[in-house]
């Protein structure tokens, strides 16, 4: 009896593992996509009303010195302080705004609506915020616009009729391109590769690794695509199944693509214990304290993911910008210091750029 | 029972015993040959040394926890923290790797607080006589919770020199495969021919008789649960030292290949018959049959679906044989 159950589960995947076969890039999603110039050139905007919302009665505060708070998602983290840091340079910069940045010490979006409670309360100018929970801060944000404060979101968004503008980390087409570009850098225009994700179904993964199908066909026709396996977000199981794959392709294999912050640093473990550091490249989503030691090893060359100090910067920029009222309903970009010219997507949020690549010059400037 | 049932020759009743004493354990052996067999000529780098290592290597730690498991089933309980207890004792190692303790303090604590943990267990299942399953489906909830909360989903990294002993080998063996091999035989032995293991038995096969015989049996099952805790805390020490970076969450669904990996190994969810062996064999081929997945290009999703089906077929051809001899 066992044994005849074996027999049909082989079958039954025998079969499927046919069906798969035919199939482009398993575990992208079937929406559809969007691949970006080869050459960087920014993706013409698909026109969108505004869709943020509006202070009541704001003051005019141009070119007057504002009073600003940053309330994150939680504060005491290394991605946090480097948003903070971002904030903080981008105000020093500025010279007439005054940010200080506090917020809950666990991720709690009740605490975090307290926080900023206590600071409309308080009189503050203005207000940037990463959203934990997008529906339950929109009240909150809202008591604030009505209050005739400018507020602005970043890393994670409210509803948009509740505050301003969003800064938007990365797009994902953005993330798509860095990541095929990264691969195609290190290991060969006709490299071999396979990816691990977490699961087929999880959103984020599925629209990322589609959008790499499309980009890689479009601008890096020869790349082959040699399979997409699950790991979810298990760090021995990602192991496992990175290692799996070194064994049944060997030399063939020439990449991994690391689709989670679980799933990169154990592909990059599993290249180390087999001994293939520099002839299998790994390129992932992951934060760069998982990547170090591989990166300072010389074992993984680029980690996608955006600068978060960037990230703190721009929208420190956004929000002068709103109350200075030179960023309107309806501008198609806005000027953000350093950063340059930043766009304007989807009716009321701020891209920030191309993704940021880690490298081993870098990764050493970063501490989350 | 009778002398009449005796007249079959010598050697075939030697088969005989080894057949229908360890019947399970030879089907999944025989199904990981079969199965090595068939994925091995489809592509030969299945049975490649470095796959072959990954397989026994990458999943010892689930081998080693299923003979705790084992135990405490044939013991006529469950424990259903076990993934649980692993991730928190594997997170309670590297935290003291990290901290500057010796390297030993941080290999020996997961097994001594693992020990002790599985004993409050056994005290709660056998003197307040709360069935093992709430006892240890609360304890899940207490460890997976509490474990977040204390390491706000931090990973651990920058691990010292020297402690990664899953990384070890021995003979050019890994490390992880030797714990296997050597804690399965010595528990197979022990419960074999100790009087403690022949009580194990005893308690799950019929408490009550065992109670008559003069058994202590609530002592027996805050034992068990013990021993079982300190295959746990090898487990997890094996876990936390296979890569760089220690997890800080529970690995998902471990508790159910482990219970899995004793329930088709031969172990009766009934409690009172199987061995440590089966559940080690058991473990292997779920470890062969997720790594030929992946050569097979099939989703792992079926390996899910395989170890439900063979969960299934054991508990069925169990309660067939059961219903055989009544």
């Amino acid at each position: 009896m066992l044994k005849k159950t074996l027999a049909f589960a082989l079958g039954l995947g025998l079969m499927s593992g046919a069906a798969y076969a035919q199939s482009a890039w398993t575990g992208g999603d079937d929406l559809p996509t969007n691949p970006l110039a080869c050459d960087g050139t920014p993706a013409a905007v698909a026109s969108k009303p505004y869709d943020g919302g509006s202070p009541t009665n704001a003051p005019d505060r141009k070119g007057k010195p504002l009073n600003v708070v940053d309330v994150p998602k939680l504060i005491g983290i290394g991605y946090f302080n480097a948003t903070s840091k971002g904030i903080a340079d981008a105000a020093a910069e500025l010279g007439n705004v005054t940010a200080k940045t506090d917020g809950p010490t666990q991720a709690n979006i009740d605490q975090q609506i307290s926080f900023i409670d206590n600071y409309i309360t308080s009189g503050v100018d203005g207000i940037l915020f990463a959203a934990n929970d997008p529906v339950a801060i929109a009240p909150v944000l809202k008591k604030a616009l009505a209050a005739g404060i400018n507020v602005v979101g970043y890393d994670a968004n409210s509803q948009p009729d509740a505050r301003q503008w969003f800064v938007n980390q990365a797009e994902f087409n953005g993330i798509a391109k860095a990541m095929i570009d990264s691969l195609a850098k290190e290991s060969g225009e006709d490299a071999s590769f396979a990816i691990v994700t977490s699961t087929f179904t999880t959103p984020n993964q599925a629209r990322w690794i589609a959008e790499m199908g499309a980009y890689a066909a479009k601008c890096h026709p020869n790349l082959k695509w040699l399979e997409t396996v699950e790991a979810q977000e298990d760090n021995v199981l990602s192991f496992n199944q990175a290692t799996t794959l070194i064994n049944k392709y060997g030399d063939e294999l020439k990449g991994i693509l690391g689709m989670t912050s679980v799933a990169t640093p154990a592909s990059a473990e599993a290249v180390t214990q087999a001994g293939k550091c520099g002839s299998i490249a790994v390129v992932g989503l992951a934060t760069p304290n998982a990547m170090k030691p591989y990166v300072e090893k010389d074992c993984v060359k680029s980690v996608v993911l955006w600068n978060p100090v960037d990230l703190g910067y721009a929208a420190m920029y956004v929000l002068r910008a709103v109350a200075d009222g030179t960023l309107e309903p309806g501008a198609t970009s806005v000027k953000a210091g350093k950063l340059g010219e930043l766009q304007v997507i989807n009716g009321s949020e701020i891209l920030l750029g191309a993704p940021f690549v880690f490298t081993k010059e870098n990764i050493g400037n970063f501490d989350f | 029972m009778s002398a009449a049932a005796a007249p079959v020759p010598a050697r075939s009743s030697a088969l005989r015993r080894l057949v229908s004493g360890y019947g399970q354990e030879l089907i999944i052996l025989a199904a990981i040959v079969a199965l090595m067999i068939v994925v091995g000529l489809y592509n030969p780098r299945f049975m490649s040394q470095s796959n072959l290592t990954s397989i026994f290597a990458g999943n010892a730690y689930i081998a080693v926890a299923a003979i705790g498991m084992s135990m405490v089933i044939i013991s006529g309980n469950i424990d259903v923290a076990v993934g649980s207890l692993i991730g928190v004792l594997a997170v309670l190692s590297g935290t003291l790797a990290v901290g500057g303790y010796p390297i030993w303090v941080a290999w020996a604590a997961p097994v001594v607080v693992g020990i002790l943990v599985n004993a409050g267990v056994g005290a709660l299942v056998a003197y307040a006589r709360i069935p093992s399953i709430v006892v240890t489906l609360g304890m899940l909830s207490i460890l997976k919770g509490g474990l977040i909360s204390v390491t706000a989903g931090a990973w651990i990294t920058g691990l010292p020199e020297g402690y990664a002993i899953a990384q070890a080998r021995l003979f050019g063996v890994p490390a992880p495969v030797w714990f296997m091999v050597v804690l399965t035989i010595a528990a197979a032995w022990w419960m074999r021919n100790s009087g403690f293991g022949r009580t194990i038995y005893a308690i799950g096969g019929n408490p009550e008789a065992a109670r008559a015989s003069g058994i202590r049996i609530e002592r027996s099952i805050v034992a068990v649960f013990a021993i079982h805790g300190f295959f746990v805390g090898i487990a997890a020490v094996l876990f936390a030292t296979q890569l760089q970076v220690i997890q800080s969450t529970v690995p998902p669904n471990l508790e159910l290949t482990v219970i899995t990996a004793s329930v088709v190994g031969g172990v009766s969810i009934l409690g009172g018959t199987g061995t440590v062996i089966g559940s080690t064999l058991a473990a292997i081929l779920f470890a062969a049959i997720g790594s030929s997945l992946i050569f097979l290009n099939v989703s792992a999703y079926w390996l899910r679906a395989v170890q439900g089906l063979l969960i299934l077929a054991t508990v069925l051809a169990d309660m067939a044989r059961r219903h055989r001899i009544r």
